[in-house]
């Protein structure tokens, strides 16, 4: 049988090619859809435990007096703290967005175990003041404009002007990589004390904690936020899943929307499958005839039909699932501005292909009820 | 000689299952991408309206924005003062300084959103006029702790409707007055200029706004003002800012709109052609006829390229309608230029409505091209022998 | 052979036509015997092809008795039918009916494929059938590559492929030349004769009949009569 149902699909090259197609661009559709949901959720899913964020209780523009670094890091179970400040500065156009931080190094490095750095680019970094280092993702975009290890990246600083009236050089000490989600690979760290010296800085906008193991965490969050009660600045901590999931919430209906316009393009490429399928169907009402007069059952009829959808659905499913994957690359240096977390989960690959089994389904059932009910002496008259 | 049109709207008829179902996936891709535009109307149309040309936004030199824009105290009251171009009535120069700031808050759903806050001088009020009205409680009085909140705010913060206390920093504020507003500010929350400094910890305004004389070239006071050595500044009319700060998301809302057109369009036209085809096969005698009778084989290409934009013109309009019930709904999105929420509506106007019908056609037309092609190029002969 | 193979009792079948009522067969009365070579003749409208499709098991009739080859047909349903045309009945068919997009030799196999034989098995009974009406060495040749009449044989190659007892064979050479119209009579007759088929062949053409040992003559939905001719 699957020899007549490879024949049948064969025998009518475009129709089965056109519809192949709709179903690859549906599935297409449908994993980048589903990976900018997982991009998203990246940072929130990849959180550690074993880190806190301090920040300005009031907004997250609102930066906090260096000073509190030493009270904080006296409550019991902080192990180390790192003050972290958004540059929010540009290379060159403002359309080249990425993230910047002045960043303690070494706490850096001590909150963050997944961060993997080569030995000498580290030691890079913390020797020489005006050192950074730059996500590998991020130094693949830029290496043709320039980007170097060892020579300097002019950056122009939208909030932090620098005092002269030009760019802060950075000098490029190398690359690194994150192993999880929770730092993307398209972020520049630089040092704190170098930018606390020229922008003549006294406030930081995050504190970030690193926990002892086993450490009572509430405690140490509630703790923290009563020192400062009264002020100057009200503080909040927060676990890192809860601050990585307050841009996630922020960003509000997008996930919703997104679920909506998958939906709308599975039940778009269903039409067309169904259409495809009575088409064929209609087609068949012969060749279904002479089948059934050799003796073959009425099942058989409805399993060819069915097959027939099945094979053409899944072989899109399978084409586009296939092109995501392909394109993914591609895709992270496109949208990687917006979307730093993008890839193509097996999970995504399941979605993909198990909509496209659905459609198959679906999109088979009426023709082959249609084929199995088929009086051979009409389909035979009938041509 | 023409094919007559009644034979192809028949034949559509005749084979409704196919139409119905090629005209349904049509609708679907075309009220797909038509929800998109709406989006980015609903946003783009509400967060700009009111913008005036006669009030012009003062910012610090290099600044994207006002979030990063910062002045001297002492600086921004002498360029109020002292600017020929800024309008002086009795009570003043037409002027006031105001400080901005995007705020923690949680919405009434438990999550959470940052949203404007606005420092004003008495003098704000002036300058908008009645396009600034309250409609609940009263404003608030200059000196006090207390603040008035956009009505889109009021319904989808905590603590934002009249009566509630919203804490900032250490200082409690009561709100004391919802207010309405035709555009952006319909979603803030605004207090007096000298509470909010101190309270959040500023040295100055962000920005300061001002009606200038009818007839002021903006750009050229702007060219001036950056080189300026006392008061450096840029300036851009009220309009262009709010312009300007949805750029960036109403870019990427047509940017969506685009790709998901393009990639369902795609899919949509394979789904055409196959019907086309189908059809065309279908009918091989009757074209045989056709042209044995002596129809050319222009007019016959036309024919089918013309039940094929029949189909996408159905499709466009089940597409519109699938779209129309969503104008209206009120959505709230993150302005990821201002960082700020946004309460607006989708829009589905008639800028989408056209858009909408135009693709659809273009689909149809795309579509239907190959096998009207084919359905011109037959032979006479081999078409009646196959029928 | 005292039991006919095919006995027919007060048979009738309707047909809806436009809102009217249109009875083919009328309480009709038959026996064929095995081994036998039967040309059905008649006008047209008279039900001989309603009468082959209801003894292949094509169809079921309204009322009456139908025994072929030892089975009650009413008795079976769409399944049982199938299955039963599968091990018992042979078709040949006016428009050949060959299927498209297989080869000869696949299209001889179909029918094999319903039986529990192996693929050499298959393969061994479908070349001997190919053999059998001379066109082993176009197997894999498309029927669109075939002549009519070459087409027609590779329809009775796949009509004999799992040596069913029963051929019935519809206006056979309908859309053939004379030349190809006598090589497939005389391949049935070979078929009858040799391998001791037996034959049902509703035809029009008196010269075709020819090729019968027995003509039932039918009208209006019933039995004229049944000429014995002596071969």
């Amino acid at each position: 049988m699957t020899k007549l149902v490879w024949r049948q699909i064969l025998g009518h090259p475009v129709r089965s090619l056109l519809t192949v197609g709709a179903v690859f661009v549906g599935v297409f559709l449908l994993c980048m859809l589903r990976s900018v949901v997982v991009a998203l959720n990246a940072g929130v899913d990849a959180a550690s435990a074993a880190r806190l964020m301090v920040q300005s209780s009031v907004s997250l523009f609102v930066s906090l007096p260096i000073s509190y670094k030493e009270r904080i890091a006296g409550v019991e179970g902080v192990e180390a703290i790192s003050k972290w400040q958004w540059f929010g500065g540009f290379y060159q156009d403002q359309s080249n967005f990425f993230a910047q931080f002045a960043v303690d190094p070494v706490e850096l490095f001590d909150a963050y175990p997944e961060l993997e750095i080569a030995p000498e680019v580290k030691q890079r970094f913390l020797e020489r003041r005006n050192a950074c280092i730059v996500g590998e993702q991020l130094f693949e975009q830029f290496r043709d404009e320039g980007w170097e290890v060892g020579k300097s990246i002019p950056m122009i600083g939208a909030l932090f002007p620098h005092p002269s009236g030009g760019a802060w050089e950075f000098e490029l000490a190398g690359t690194y990589r994150s192993a999880t989600g929770a730092l993307d690979n398209r972020t520049m760290f630089f040092q704190w004390d170098f930018f606390e010296k020229t922008a003549e800085q006294t406030e930081c906008g995050v504190f970030v904690l690193k926990v002892a193991p086993g450490a009572d965490v509430s405690r140490i969050m509630a703790e923290i936020d009563t020192l400062y009660e009264n002020g100057p600045q009200k503080v909040r901590t927060t676990t890192e899943k809860e601050f990585q999931r307050q841009f996630v919430t922020m960003i509000g209906a997008v996930p919703l929307f997104v679920s909506w316009i998958g939906g709308g393009a599975v039940l778009a490429i269903l039409m067309a499958c169904v259409n495809t399928m009575l088409l064929a169907a209609r087609q068949q009402v012969h060749d279904v005839g002479i089948l059934k007069a050799l003796g073959f059952t009425d099942g058989t009829a409805f399993q060819l039909m069915l097959a027939q959808s099945l094979t053409l659905c899944v072989l899109g499913g399978a084409l586009g699932v296939g092109f995501a994957l392909v394109t993914e690359p591609v895709l992270v240096t496109l949208l990687g501005t917006f979307f730093p977390g993008y890839a193509i989960t097996p999970e995504t690959v399941g979605l993909g292909l198990g909509a496209a089994l659905l459609l198959g389904l679906v999109a088979g059932i009426a023709p082959a009820m249609s084929s199995a009910r088929l009086n051979p002496v009409q389909a035979l008259r009938g041509t | 000689m023409l094919v007559p049109l009644t034979y192809n709207l028949r034949s559509l008829w005749v084979r409704r299952a196919s139409t119905l179902l090629t005209v349904l996936g049509l609708g679907a891709t075309v009220a797909i991408v038509s929800a998109v535009l709406a989006l980015q109307q609903g946003f783009q149309g509400m967060f700009t309206a009111g913008g005036r040309e006669d009030l012009v936004v003062f910012l610090r030199p290099g600044a994207t924005g006002e979030g990063d824009s910062i002045f001297r105290r002492d600086l921004g009251t002498r360029l109020m003062k002292t600017l020929p171009e800024i309008v002086v009535d009795a009570q003043g120069p037409r002027a006031s300084m105001e400080c901005y700031l995007a705020v923690l808050a949680r919405r009434v759903d438990g999550g959470e959103t940052n949203v404007p806050l606005r420092g004003v001088e008495p003098a704000s009020f002036r300058l908008h006029g009645d396009a600034l009205r309250l409609v609940e409680g009263r404003n608030f009085t200059p000196g006090s702790d207390e603040v008035i909140v956009g009505k889109s705010l009021s319904g989808r913060l905590q603590n934002a409707a009249l009566g509630d206390v919203i804490v900032l920093n250490t200082t409690p504020f009561r709100v004391v007055g919802i207010f309405e507003h035709a555009g952006a500010f319909a979603s803030e929350i605004w207090g007096d200029l000298e509470r909010f400094m101190p309270t959040l910890g500023r040295y100055g305004p962000n920005r300061i706004l001002a009606e200038v004389q009818p007839g002021t070239d903006v750009k050229a006071l702007s060219a001036r003002l950056e080189g300026d050595k006392e008061v450096p500044a840029k300036a851009v009319t009220e309009k262009e800012y709010l312009a300007s700060q949805t750029q960036v998301f109403g870019g990427v809302l047509i940017g969506l709109g685009l790709l998901l057109g393009l990639i369902m369009g795609t899919g949509a036209i394979f789904a055409a052609t196959n019907t086309m085809l189908a059809s065309v096969a279908s009918r091989t005698s009757e074209i045989g006829v056709l042209l044995s009778l002596g129809y050319r084989p222009f007019p016959i290409f036309l024919a089918f390229q013309f039940e094929a934009l029949v189909l996408g013109l159905l499709g466009g309009l089940v597409g519109c309608l699938l779209a129309l019930p969503i104008n209206g709904i009120e959505t709230g999105a993150m302005n990821w230029q201002t960082f700020t929420e946004f309460a607006f509506a989708f829009r589905v106007t008639p800028t989408v409505l056209v858009a909408a019908v135009v693709f659809s056609l273009g689909l149809g037309l795309i579509g239907g091209a190959w096998p009207a092609w084919r359905a011109a190029r037959m032979k006479p002969t081999e078409a009646l022998r196959q029928g | 052979m005292n039991e006919a193979m095919i006995r027919v009792r007060g048979l009738t079948k309707r047909y809806q036509r436009g809102g009217e009522t249109l009875t083919v067969l009328d309480g009709l009365e038959l026996e064929m015997q095995e081994g036998g070579f039967y040309a059905l003749m008649g006008p047209s409208g008279s039900g001989k092809t309603t009468l082959l499709n209801l003894i292949g098991g094509l169809d079921q009739a309204d009322d009456g008795e139908l025994f072929v080859a030892g089975e009650n047909l009413a008795e079976l349903d769409n399944a049982g039918l199938a299955h039963w045309r599968a091990a018992s009945v042979g078709f040949v068919f006016q428009g050949f009916n060959l299927i498209p997009v297989l080869s000869a030799f696949e299209n001889v196999e179909l029918p094999l494929k319903l039986t529990p034989l192996s693929r050499a098995e298959r393969r061994q009974h479908a070349e001997f059938a190919l053999e059998l009406v001379g066109l082993k060495e176009r197997m894999h040749h498309r029927p669109k590559q075939l002549s009519g009449g070459q087409e027609q044989r590779v329809a009775i190659a796949r009509a004999i492929a799992t040596d069913p007892k029963l051929i019935l064979a519809d206006e056979p050479t309908g859309d053939l030349d004379r030349k190809s119209a006598d090589q497939v009579l005389e391949l049935l007759g070979r078929l009858n004769a040799e391998f001791k088929k037996t034959i049902l062949m509703v035809t029009h053409d008196p010269h075709a009949a020819e090729a019968a040992k027995s003509v039932v003559h039918l009208d209006k939905g019933q039995l004229k009569g049944i000429e014995e001719k002596r071969r």
